[in-house]
Protein backbone atom coordinates (compact mmCIF):
# COMPACT_ATOMS: atom_id res chain seq x y z
CA UNK A 1 0.00 0.00 0.00
CA UNK A 2 1.23 3.46 -0.97
CA UNK A 3 -0.18 6.87 0.80
CA UNK A 4 0.40 9.77 -1.45
CA UNK A 5 -0.70 13.67 -0.30
CA UNK A 6 -0.16 16.95 -1.25
CA UNK A 7 -1.35 20.71 -0.62
CA UNK A 8 -1.50 22.78 -3.35
CA UNK A 9 -2.59 26.71 -3.07
CA UNK A 10 -4.67 28.70 -6.09
CA UNK A 11 -3.72 32.30 -6.51
CA UNK A 12 -7.73 32.44 -7.49
CA UNK A 13 -11.10 32.82 -5.09
CA UNK A 14 -12.86 29.33 -4.22
CA UNK A 15 -15.70 29.86 -6.90
CA UNK A 16 -13.29 30.09 -9.87
CA UNK A 17 -11.59 27.35 -8.90
CA UNK A 18 -14.25 25.18 -8.13
CA UNK A 19 -16.22 26.28 -11.32
CA UNK A 20 -12.38 25.03 -13.13
CA UNK A 21 -12.50 22.02 -11.07
CA UNK A 22 -16.06 20.86 -12.21
CA UNK A 23 -15.00 21.20 -16.05
CA UNK A 24 -11.94 19.85 -15.87
CA UNK A 25 -12.34 17.57 -18.73
CA UNK A 26 -11.78 17.41 -21.59
CA UNK A 27 -8.43 18.66 -21.05
CA UNK A 28 -5.51 18.28 -23.06
CA UNK A 29 -3.23 18.09 -20.00
CA UNK A 30 -4.74 14.69 -18.95
CA UNK A 31 -5.95 12.73 -22.10
CA UNK A 32 -6.75 9.90 -20.48
CA UNK A 33 -10.18 10.59 -19.73
CA UNK A 34 -11.97 10.00 -21.94
CA UNK A 35 -15.85 10.11 -20.67
CA UNK A 36 -17.09 11.89 -18.20
CA UNK A 37 -21.01 10.54 -17.10
CA UNK A 38 -23.47 11.78 -14.40
CA UNK A 39 -25.22 9.15 -13.44
CA UNK A 40 -26.88 11.24 -10.65
CA UNK A 41 -26.77 14.79 -9.03
CA UNK A 42 -29.26 15.72 -6.02
CA UNK A 43 -29.50 18.87 -3.52
CA UNK A 44 -29.23 17.68 0.14
CA UNK A 45 -31.66 20.10 2.42
CA UNK A 46 -28.63 21.82 3.56
CA UNK A 47 -28.33 23.10 0.08
CA UNK A 48 -25.43 20.74 -0.92
CA UNK A 49 -25.12 19.89 -4.11
CA UNK A 50 -24.04 15.85 -4.45
CA UNK A 51 -22.98 14.77 -7.61
CA UNK A 52 -22.08 11.45 -8.53
CA UNK A 53 -20.01 10.71 -12.06
CA UNK A 54 -18.44 7.55 -13.97
CA UNK A 55 -15.15 8.38 -15.32
CA UNK A 56 -13.80 6.80 -18.38
CA UNK A 57 -10.02 6.89 -18.87
CA UNK A 58 -7.77 5.20 -21.22
CA UNK A 59 -4.57 3.99 -19.23
CA UNK A 60 -1.28 4.57 -20.81
CA UNK A 61 0.08 1.11 -19.24
CA UNK A 62 3.37 0.09 -20.51
CA UNK A 63 2.89 -2.96 -22.76
CA UNK A 64 4.82 -5.43 -20.33
CA UNK A 65 2.78 -4.22 -17.62
CA UNK A 66 -0.44 -4.67 -19.56
CA UNK A 67 1.25 -8.32 -20.19
CA UNK A 68 1.93 -9.32 -16.87
CA UNK A 69 -1.57 -8.16 -15.72
CA UNK A 70 -2.91 -10.45 -18.89
CA UNK A 71 -5.44 -7.81 -19.29
CA UNK A 72 -5.45 -6.32 -22.89
CA UNK A 73 -8.69 -4.15 -21.21
CA UNK A 74 -6.98 -0.49 -20.81
CA UNK A 75 -10.21 1.42 -21.02
CA UNK A 76 -11.08 1.80 -17.19
CA UNK A 77 -13.93 3.24 -15.18
CA UNK A 78 -13.84 5.37 -12.21
CA UNK A 79 -16.75 6.54 -9.65
CA UNK A 80 -16.46 10.11 -8.13
CA UNK A 81 -18.63 11.46 -5.74
CA UNK A 82 -18.55 15.19 -4.83
CA UNK A 83 -20.24 16.97 -2.50
CA UNK A 84 -20.15 21.00 -3.23
CA UNK A 85 -21.03 23.42 -0.04
CA UNK A 86 -21.21 26.70 -1.36
CA UNK A 87 -22.47 28.42 1.92
CA UNK A 88 -19.30 26.64 3.92
CA UNK A 89 -17.46 26.87 0.38
CA UNK A 90 -16.39 23.72 0.65
CA UNK A 91 -15.83 20.49 -2.12
CA UNK A 92 -15.30 17.53 -1.52
CA UNK A 93 -14.59 14.75 -4.09
CA UNK A 94 -13.76 11.19 -4.00
CA UNK A 95 -12.54 8.94 -6.27
CA UNK A 96 -11.89 4.89 -6.61
CA UNK A 97 -11.14 2.81 -9.89
CA UNK A 98 -14.05 0.19 -11.00
CA UNK A 99 -11.95 -1.66 -13.10
CA UNK A 100 -9.05 -4.16 -12.29
CA UNK A 101 -10.75 -4.30 -8.50
CA UNK A 102 -9.20 -7.67 -8.52
CA UNK A 103 -5.63 -6.17 -9.11
CA UNK A 104 -5.25 -2.71 -7.61
CA UNK A 105 -7.77 -0.13 -5.80
CA UNK A 106 -7.08 3.80 -6.10
CA UNK A 107 -8.81 6.27 -3.62
CA UNK A 108 -8.72 9.29 -4.19
CA UNK A 109 -9.94 11.87 -1.81
CA UNK A 110 -9.89 15.84 -2.67
CA UNK A 111 -10.28 18.65 -0.64
CA UNK A 112 -11.47 22.44 -1.57
CA UNK A 113 -11.43 25.42 0.91
CA UNK A 114 -10.44 29.03 0.28
CA UNK A 115 -7.47 30.01 2.12
CA UNK A 116 -8.27 30.99 5.69
CA UNK A 117 -6.05 34.05 5.54
CA UNK A 118 -6.45 35.24 2.19
CA UNK A 119 -10.35 34.65 0.44
CA UNK A 120 -8.32 34.86 -2.84
CA UNK A 121 -6.58 32.14 -2.58
CA UNK A 122 -8.01 28.42 -2.24
CA UNK A 123 -6.29 25.60 -1.03
CA UNK A 124 -6.93 22.01 -2.41
CA UNK A 125 -5.60 18.99 -0.11
CA UNK A 126 -5.34 15.52 -1.88
CA UNK A 127 -4.80 12.51 -0.49
CA UNK A 128 -4.30 9.03 -3.00
CA UNK A 129 -4.11 5.45 -1.41
CA UNK A 130 -3.05 2.62 -3.84
CA UNK A 131 -2.79 -0.89 -2.74
CA UNK A 132 -2.01 -3.43 -5.72
CA UNK A 133 -2.66 -6.92 -4.68
CA UNK A 134 -1.61 -10.17 -5.74
CA UNK A 135 0.95 -8.82 -8.04
CA UNK A 136 4.88 -9.59 -7.51
CA UNK A 137 5.29 -6.45 -9.22
CA UNK A 138 3.07 -4.64 -6.74
CA UNK A 139 5.44 -1.84 -4.90
CA UNK A 140 6.58 -1.24 -8.81
CA UNK A 141 2.58 -0.48 -9.98
CA UNK A 142 2.26 1.61 -6.71
CA UNK A 143 4.92 3.64 -7.25
CA UNK A 144 4.05 3.76 -10.94
CA UNK A 145 0.94 5.42 -10.20
CA UNK A 146 1.49 7.48 -7.64
CA UNK A 147 3.73 9.05 -9.61
CA UNK A 148 0.79 9.26 -12.70
CA UNK A 149 -1.29 11.00 -9.85
CA UNK A 150 1.21 12.81 -8.15
CA UNK A 151 2.38 14.19 -12.07
CA UNK A 152 -1.32 14.80 -13.15
CA UNK A 153 -1.71 16.92 -9.95
CA UNK A 154 1.09 19.21 -11.28
CA UNK A 155 -1.23 19.19 -14.63
CA UNK A 156 -4.29 20.21 -12.66
CA UNK A 157 -2.20 23.04 -10.79
CA UNK A 158 -1.44 24.28 -13.83
CA UNK A 159 -4.77 24.05 -15.80
CA UNK A 160 -6.11 25.53 -12.81
CA UNK A 161 -4.27 28.68 -12.95
CA UNK A 162 -4.58 28.29 -16.91
CA UNK A 163 -8.56 28.11 -17.18
CA UNK A 164 -9.68 30.95 -15.47
CA UNK A 165 -6.82 33.39 -17.19
CA UNK A 166 -7.80 32.43 -20.85
CA UNK A 167 -10.88 30.16 -21.12
CA UNK A 168 -14.50 31.40 -21.79
CA UNK A 169 -16.38 27.95 -19.06
CA UNK A 170 -19.29 28.31 -21.31
CA UNK A 171 -16.83 27.02 -24.56
CA UNK A 172 -15.17 23.58 -22.52
CA UNK A 173 -17.71 21.52 -23.30
CA UNK B 1 -16.56 14.75 -24.04
CA UNK B 2 -18.38 12.10 -24.35
CA UNK B 3 -20.54 9.48 -23.11
CA UNK B 4 -20.18 6.17 -21.71
CA UNK B 5 -22.70 5.18 -24.08
CA UNK B 6 -22.20 7.21 -27.63
CA UNK B 7 -25.95 7.59 -28.04
CA UNK B 8 -26.39 9.70 -25.17
CA UNK B 9 -23.29 12.05 -25.90
CA UNK B 10 -25.63 14.74 -27.68
CA UNK B 11 -28.08 14.76 -24.23
CA UNK B 12 -25.07 14.64 -22.04
CA UNK B 13 -23.98 17.82 -23.96
CA UNK B 14 -27.45 19.62 -23.99
CA UNK B 15 -27.45 18.63 -19.91
CA UNK B 16 -24.32 19.76 -18.95
CA UNK B 17 -24.45 23.47 -20.88
CA UNK B 18 -27.27 23.73 -18.69
CA UNK B 19 -25.98 22.58 -15.67
CA UNK B 20 -22.45 24.49 -15.84
CA UNK B 21 -24.55 27.95 -16.33
CA UNK B 22 -26.98 27.21 -13.60
CA UNK B 23 -24.10 25.96 -11.27
CA UNK B 24 -21.63 29.03 -12.10
CA UNK B 25 -24.58 31.48 -11.88
CA UNK B 26 -26.93 30.19 -9.48
CA UNK B 27 -25.56 27.84 -7.13
CA UNK B 28 -22.32 29.25 -6.06
CA UNK B 29 -24.09 32.77 -5.24
CA UNK B 30 -26.25 30.57 -3.19
CA UNK B 31 -29.23 30.45 -5.30
CA UNK B 32 -29.27 27.12 -5.92
CA UNK B 33 -33.71 25.96 -5.47
CA UNK B 34 -35.23 25.88 -8.95
CA UNK B 35 -32.72 23.95 -10.89
CA UNK B 36 -33.56 24.26 -14.46
CA UNK B 37 -32.06 21.50 -16.12
CA UNK B 38 -33.88 18.33 -14.25
CA UNK B 39 -35.82 17.35 -16.95
CA UNK B 40 -33.00 17.39 -19.66
CA UNK B 41 -31.29 15.29 -16.56
CA UNK B 42 -34.10 13.00 -16.14
CA UNK B 43 -33.24 11.87 -20.24
CA UNK B 44 -29.92 11.88 -20.27
CA UNK B 45 -29.41 9.75 -16.89
CA UNK B 46 -31.84 7.28 -18.66
CA UNK B 47 -30.01 6.63 -21.17
CA UNK B 48 -26.70 6.47 -19.30
CA UNK B 49 -28.17 4.13 -17.18
CA UNK B 50 -29.01 1.84 -19.95
CA UNK B 51 -25.35 2.51 -21.68
CA UNK B 52 -24.09 1.39 -17.78
CA UNK B 53 -26.18 -1.81 -17.53
CA UNK B 54 -25.70 -2.99 -21.61
CA UNK B 55 -21.88 -2.45 -20.60
CA UNK B 56 -21.78 -4.38 -17.48
CA UNK B 57 -19.92 -1.51 -15.53
CA UNK B 58 -20.20 -1.88 -12.04
CA UNK B 59 -21.95 0.88 -10.56
CA UNK B 60 -24.50 0.04 -8.52
CA UNK B 61 -24.19 -0.80 -5.08
CA UNK B 62 -20.23 0.73 -4.50
CA UNK B 63 -19.51 3.02 -1.44
CA UNK B 64 -18.44 6.51 -2.23
CA UNK B 65 -16.82 6.71 1.09
CA UNK B 66 -13.02 7.14 -0.20
CA UNK B 67 -9.63 6.94 1.78
CA UNK B 68 -11.48 7.01 4.83
CA UNK B 69 -13.88 4.08 4.80
CA UNK B 70 -11.88 2.13 7.12
CA UNK B 71 -11.73 4.71 9.66
CA UNK B 72 -13.53 4.25 13.22
CA UNK B 73 -14.62 8.38 12.84
CA UNK B 74 -16.70 7.70 9.62
CA UNK B 75 -20.27 7.98 10.05
CA UNK B 76 -20.79 4.96 11.15
CA UNK B 77 -21.84 2.70 7.53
Amino acid sequence: MKIWSSEHVFSHPWDTVIKAAMRKYPNPMNPCVVGVDVVDRSLDNQGRLHSHRLLSTEWGLPSLVRAILGSSRTLTYINEHSVVDPVEKKMVLCSTNLSLTNLVSVDERLVYTPHPENPEETILNQEAIITVKGVSLSSYLEGLMANTISSNAKKVSICCRILPKHRDFNSIY
Amino acid sequence: MNSVGEECTDMKREYDQCFNRWFAEKFLKGEGSGDPCTELFQRYRLCVQKAIKDKDIPVDGVEFMGPNKDKPDGDGS
